[in-house]
């Protein structure tokens, strides 16, 4: 039986990409290296957990999919997944890009059977899916390419309003939970989720900057997620931006793990306009 | 920020209301559909270079209204989002002009990017109400 072994929720934005870039050159920006130095830790870890298999919910922001068809849970079934190019080009700019997260589509079809056969999740399936930032962004913080384990992507749709429930999505974490549990080999599975804390991009609350608000949910992710899955999605956004919505994400990866996790590391910073923040669960071996 | 410095904007305030916050719901993605589709044309190098080299022919073929042709004629990032643009959509139009999230950051709030830029992170605090 295969089984989760870890949980991991991180904030992603593009400018935490770029600046990993510029960093690479000698060129950190002073509010970025502090989430450098800050997720040092998490990539020590990983190593040293070297899971078979990475699952990753995380939500596109219409570099991959755009309105004529914009869904809202989609699974990504492919051998490789490369870097969007959100309108910039492919990072990093001037040198080699990325490679592709690789992808193991035996893995992910045995996942999306299970998912949309006996979860009744029914998932949009994507034979070709490009990545953007929302994974880009903070990969090459937690591992070095070429990317140390095949990686099963599920969007989910931050974008446009109806998004899915809070509930939702933490259902969602259980049945990956389930659906990982089912298959048949002896994989060792990461779940991670990925969401900016708090944070808004447009309006005059532009760049609004919510640390107790992302203190608050980071303290309170493992031992207490029911009052925070319960409290509406319109007050994260109105607490913490509209863009905060997408900590409803995290729900999934704490579902996935059970309640005998303990938790690895936390780290939480503030460096421009995206909270930033990190946590590590590890189930025990 | 010095004693006698006036700060420029008001700090966040925790409501959903406009011009605060643009919620992005169904309506405006209807009303923005082709404002997007086209926006959403320019993550291609190839379009990117073909809007640069001459913005209207380019956008002739996306079948925009007047109203939005000239909003993108005049960088009117606020009347974009008003219109339907979604902001991921009209970033890329920044991205291809060699502009940024700030520049239209900028122009919601009524300053320039340079400032927004000096004055993000805007801290507020709050915490949910212990029930
Ligand atoms: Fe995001």
């Amino acid at each position: 039986m295969a089984r989760i072994v870890g949980g991991l929720g991180i904030s992603h934005t593009p400018s935490m990409g770029l600046a990993f870039d510029a960093g690479m050159k000698g060129e950190w920006e002073p509010a970025w290296k502090p989430w450098f130095d800050g997720t040092r830790p998490v990539k020590e870890w990983l190593a040293d957990l070297a899971p078979d298999h990475i699952v990753c919910v995380y939500n596109d922001h219409l570099n991959h999919f755009t309105f004529e068809a914009y869904p809202t849970f989609a699974i990504g079934v492919a051998d490789a997944f490369p870097q969007a190019d959100e309108g910039w080009g492919p990072r990093p700019a001037g040198g080699p890009p990325f490679p592709p997260v690789p992808g193991d589509t035996d893995f992910a079809w045995a996942l999306t059977e299970h998912l949309i056969r006996t979860e009744s999740f029914d998932l949009t399936v994507c034979q070709e899916l490009a990545l953007d930032h929302g994974v880009y962004s903070w990969l090459p913080y937690i591992a070095d390419a070429p990317w140390p384990a095949p990686m099963t992507p599920i969007a989910v749709n931050m974008i446009r309003h109806p998004i899915p429930t809070a509930q939702r999505l933490r259902d969602l974490g259980a049945a990956i939970r389930r659906a990982v549990e089912n298959l048949e080999s002896d994989a060792r599975v990461l779940v991670i989720a990925t969401g900016g804390m708090s944070h808004q991009i447009s309006g005059t609350r532009f760049g609004i900057a919510n640390e107790d608000l992302d203190r608050y949910f980071l303290a309170n992710l493992k031992d207490n997620m029911p009052a925070l899955v319960d409290l509406p999605q319109t007050e994260w956004m109105r607490l913490g931006g509209t863009e905060a919505a997408e900590l409803g994400i995290w729900f999934a990866m704490r579902a996935a793990l059970s309640d005998r996790i303990d938790e690895i590391y936390r780290y939480q910073v503030f460096p421009k306009i995206t909270g930033c923040g990190v946590i590590a669960f590890q189930e025990p071996s | 920020m010095p004693a006698d410095a006036t700060p420029p904007l008001q700090s966040p305030g925790f409501d959903l209301d406009e011009p605060g916050t643009y919620l992005y719901s169904g309506r405006a993605s209807t009303r923005g559909f082709r404002l997007n589709r086209f926006a959403l044309s320019l993550t291609k190098p190839a379009n990117r270079e073909a809007f640069l080299a001459d913005e209207a022919a380019y956008m002739a073929g996306y079948d925009l209204s007047e109203d939005e042709t000239a909003l993108v004629r005049a960088r009117d990032w606020t009347g974009l989002l008003k219109a339907g643009g979604h902001l991921q959509a009209i970033l890329k139009l920044a991205a291809t002009l060699g502009l940024n999230l700030y520049h239209i950051g900028a122009h919601n709030t009524g300053t320039d990017a340079d400032s927004l830029y000096a004055m993000c992170p805007r801290g507020v605090s709050a915490t949910p109400e212990p029930e």
